[in-house]
């Protein structure tokens, strides 16, 4: 793998971390704040966690009232829950010390928990390009690409990986459109 | 009881003779003497090869163990007060203290649990002391009192079966150096003193046995050294035959000559027979720690390892659970033994003494519990592994059974079963379930039948059927593909058609309800399953391109090349179904099935994992418009009776299915985070009064009612916006206007022209308004 390549995957998945999560899970390790930062968007992963009523459709309140409750959607998918996010770090770690089988394990628990957010599939993304598994890691972008919703800077990480991923497969139309896609966000 | 050898009478025997044929008598016993001798030389030699290549070459037979998916405790876990007492339980936890190892303590919602530590494939999770809060189906105030601190924990995960050797030998290998303090005192103490002194057999516990047993007419105590007992239970059969005693004699004999002390009484240590449970027996000090005390043998206590001493003599007449005042007094008569010997001092064996059996619950897992699943679990492993190595090799299995979803999932089935039953005069029904995480594509959980516990056919696996109208999402899902062509709007025409085979067959299907409505918007034609559009819009985009559909979503069985598979004659097992389901419940990304997270060694050496895999097998955002009319099913389609059982503020989607009859009785469904198959028919393939709505939904209801989980509500993905319209005259209207629905659309597939509603200005200006404070 390509020097500019980790590169580049370094920089956009650490991109994809930091939008749209309410705590920052891409602290270096043993960093003591982990206040949460002014998120991009509500509600904070707390709330979501805690939220007791499963989510309903984002249709207005004015339409449940007159209508029976309608087919549900988000505009974007959760955030990681702290657990989550105390998983990623470890894998982080792992991955750092040389042990991919072991990161993917505590990936895959991480992904066990906060199975509809697209970070978590982004960082599985990461853990098999640096495996050189990219054709798994192409999917998992696109996995997490799916759950980006209306999150643009996570779309844009999201774009940025898969053409980084796509540039190191040799499929150069493929890395260009996703590219396009980026810049246009 | 050994005798003088044989050689020896016989050698006695010409001193009776007459002196006259001395010389000829002395050379003929000679003669025979030494053919016995011979002949006695051959038999040790032959034991001497038997004992060696048996003890040598003894790799015990170590079942596979097979674990269900550890409980992950954290604050935001969904988890409700109940189902953590039942892991806890199911996990072999005790109610306690919550400060030894393997017991919790629940005061109202707060509860206090002392893990055990576990040595999983990724690593090890250490002994922690945990305190937490369960409320509203919630885990908080999660806290790490003692060991590492942790945001998050893993419980020790149950052991819900094992894969073992025909004879049915269970164990747990342990070393010598794995034994808790006194141990090995209170074993030799018990059973044999002199065992670092003797040869193999100690001939003055011989004499002292046979006199006892001559005293009491019956055999009442054995003078065997362990040596003897292991050389019994390594190679003879357990009669008391005094052939058998002389082979046990000359195979310690043996034992001794070739092998160290220390390495005797480690095999012995793991050979020892100290129970039964169901038709597996409990071999070894290692097993027997789990199987009577749920601990690992080096945690053991003094009276806990008295009692498994004490148990050696008698494994059934001492055995704690059916005997315990018996087995208290053994216990007790071993600490005695101990302090005898001067190893154990008065006041700590009085304390040993006083303490109760204290023996944990028969455990769960004595045979296999999920029959069915551990069946999926067996076929997946035979993909990677050797029947012989599983029974054998002491694998650990790690599977990703939710021990409280298959419970429920079993509870459901057979309790609405019997409802069914007595509902009509259906003859016995039967049904088969299937729920995986949906995102994951790991099997929770698996029912085979009614009688879950039953091994028998594995419906869920085995039960071939056509699908009916499960077949539909796949159908609308290729005409959706092509938004040039076909919206959630698009009128299709529900009129009946004939078609005419080359073979002058004719097909004329028609709706179940044997109406016919003129154009109806698609979605409508999916969420209230008719029949005639679904066969026009299969019809106009191509049987191929429908099959082609559900060959990337992974439909493996045949499927026929006529029209009618549009209306689902296509066969499939209902496992199949849920596989062919999880790429519509999440967003086109199908996820092969699991049922095993890892396997590891019998050291914890990792051999296989069984990785998350997804692999995008549509467009997401065609997926989402069939979502759309799937949870529209659920709202106001032919699975609508599922909210009088959920609450509607859960967000659900799926699709009945039901074939000729009655014949089959199907649904599929999701909602946030779990995808559900469930099946009712009859096994003879008979004829039901069922529909899908009336045999599976109400036991997929009952189910996804009774689990706390999150609500189906997809991500909108690129280029899908949602848009008001009236489905019925095609065009955009106004939120506030009748029979305006938000509907999603592929960018540029959504109709152009507006209509409003037609002069209602109060009411308009009503929303606008109301629309500025939202």
């Amino acid at each position: 793998m390509s020097q500019t390549f980790r590169n580049f995957l370094l920089v956009s998945v650490l991109s994809a971390g930091l939008a749209g999560c309410a705590s920052d899970i891409y602290a270096p390790p043993g960093g003591g704040d982990r206040s949460p930062q002014p998120a991009p968007q509500p509600p904070t992963v707390e709330d979501e966690e805690q939220r007791d009523s499963p989510r309903l459709s984002e249709q207005p309140e004015e339409d449940t009232r007159e209508r029976a409750p309608g087919p549900g959607y988000q505009e974007q998918g959760d955030d990681l829950s702290p657990a989550a996010v105390s998983l990623i770090e470890r894998a982080d770690a792992l991955m750092a010390d040389g042990q991919p089988e072991a990161a993917l394990s505590q990936l895959e628990r991480a992904q066990r928990i906060s199975p509809r957010s697209a970070q978590v599939y982004f960082k599985l993304a990461e853990a098999y390009a640096r495996t050189n598994n990219l054709g798994t890691a192409e999917q998992f972008t696109m996995k997490g690409l799916s759950l980006a919703g209306s999150n643009t800077r996570l779309q844009k990480s999201g774009w940025e990986l898969l053409a980084s991923i796509r540039h190191e497969r040799g499929n150069v139309a493929g890395a260009e459109q996703a590219e396009r896609r980026a810049s246009q966000l | 009881m050994p005798k003088k050898s044989p050689a020896k009478r016989k050698k006695s025997q010409p001193r009776k003779s007459r002196p006259t044929f001395r010389q000829r008598l002395w050379s003929l016993g000679w003669r025979l003497g030494l053919v016995m001798l011979v002949l006695l030389a051959g038999w040790m030699v032959y034991l001497d090869a038997l004992v060696t290549s048996r003890f040598e070459g003894r790799r015990f037979e170590v079942p596979s163990r097979v674990y269900a998916r550890p409980l992950e405790l954290y604050d935001g876990a969904a988890l409700s007060a109940d189902a953590l007492g039942q892991e806890l339980e199911l996990a072999g936890y005790r109610s306690g203290d919550g400060s030894r190892p393997g017991t919790w303590q629940q005061s109202g919602n707060r509860f206090l649990i002392s893990t055990r530590g576990f040595d999983f494939a990724d690593g090890e999770e250490p002994r922690r002391r945990l305190s937490l809060t369960v409320s509203g189906g919630r885990v908080s105030g999660f806290r790490v009192l003692e060991g590492g601190s942790s945001p998050i924990v893993r419980l020790e995960p149950a052991e819900i079966g094992g894969i073992y050797p025909a004879h049915r030998e269970d164990r747990v290998l342990v070393s010598l150096e794995d034994a808790p303090p006194l141990f090995e005192e209170a074993l030799l103490t018990t059973e044999d003193r002199d065992f670092y002194d003797h040869l193999g057999i100690a001939p003055l516990s011989i004499a002292r046995a046979m006199l006892a047993n001559i005293k009491a007419g019956r055999v009442v105590q054995g003078g065997s050294t362990l040596t003897q007992q292991l050389a019994k239970n390594l190679y003879l059969s357990r009669d008391q035959t005094l052939i058998r005693k002389g082979n046990e004699a000359l195979m310690a004999l043996l034992l001794e000559w070739h092998y160290d002390k220390r390495d005797i009484l480690e095999t012995y240590l793991n050979e020892v027979y100290l129970g039964q449970a169901g038709s597996r027996s409990i071999n070894g000090f290692g097993l027997a720690s789990q199987f009577y005390f749920r601990k690992r043998f080096q945690d053991l206590e003094l009276q806990e390892s008295a009692l498994l001493v004490g148990m050696v003599k008698g494994p059934s007449y001492y055995d704690p659970r059916r005997h315990p005042e018996r087995a208290l007094a053994r216990r007790n008569l071993v600490i005695d033994l101990l302090v005898e010997v001067g190893a154990v001092e008065r006041t700590s064996a009085e304390r040993a003494r006083s303490a109760p059996l204290d023996v944990a619950a028969r455990p769960s897992w004595s045979e296999n519990r999920y029959p069915a699943f551990i069946d999926l679990v067996r076929r997946h492993l035979a993909r990677d592994y050797r029947q012989e190595d599983l029974q054998t090799e002491g694998l650990r299995i790690f599977t990703t059974l939710h021990p409280a979803i298959q419970e429920q999932a079993e509870r459901v089935t057979s309790q609405t079963l019997d409802q069914l039953d007595r509902g009509s005069s259906n003859t016995r029904l039967e049904a088969a379930m299937v729920v995986t995480s949906r995102d994951s594509g790991e099997v929770l959980a698996l029912v085979g039948g009614r009688d879950a516990g039953f091994a028998g056919f594995n419906r869920a696996l085995d039960a071939r059927r056509p699908i009916g109208s499960l077949v539909k999402p796949f159908v609308y899902l290729t005409a959706l593909s092509q938004p040039d062509r076909y919206t959630l709007i698009t009128p299709v025409k529900d009129a009946g058609l004939a078609l005419e085979f080359e073979n002058g067959q004719r097909w004329e299907p028609s709706n179940f309800d044997h109406k016919q409505r003129g154009d109806v918007p698609l979605h409508q034609a999916l969420s209230r399953s008719w029949n005639l559009p679904t066969v026009r819009v299969g019809l106009d985009v191509g049987v191929p391109a429908v099959t082609e559909t559900l060959q990337a979503f992974g439909v493996t069985s045949d499927i026929n090349r006529y029209p009618s598979m549009l209306l689902g004659s296509v066969t499939m097992e209902p496992v199949a179904v849920a596989q062919a389901y999880q790429g519509l419940a999440t967003s086109g990304f199908n996820a092969p099935l699991r049922t095993i997270r890892d396997v590891t060694d019998a050291e914890g050496e990792a051999l296989s994992r069984y990785q998350l895999e997804v692999n995008q097998v549509a467009d997401p955002a065609a997926v989402h418009l069939v979502q759309y009319a799937m949870q529209e099913v659920m709202r106001e389609g032919t699975g609508r009776s599922a909210y009088r059982t959920i609450p509607e503020s859960l967000g659900l989607a799926g699709k009945t299915g039901t074939t000729d009859d009655g014949r089959d009785s199907w649904f599929a469904g999701f909602s946030g985070d779990l995808l559900a198959v469930a099946w009712v028919g009859r096994d003879d393939n008979g004829p039901t009064s069922l529909t899908g709505a009336t045999g599976a939904l109400p036991i997929w209801t009952r189910f996804m009612a009774s689990i706390p989980q999150h609500s189906f509500s997809p991500v909108v993905p690129d280029g899908v916006q949602y848009h008001w319209v009236n489905s019925e005259r095609g065009v955009l209207t106004d939120e506030h206007c009748e029979n305006a629905r938000l509907i999603p659309f592929i960018v540029g597939s959504e109709p152009q022209t507006f209509e409003g509603c037609g002069g209602d200005f109060s009411r308009r200006l009503r929303g606008w308004f109301e629309g500025l404070f939202q």
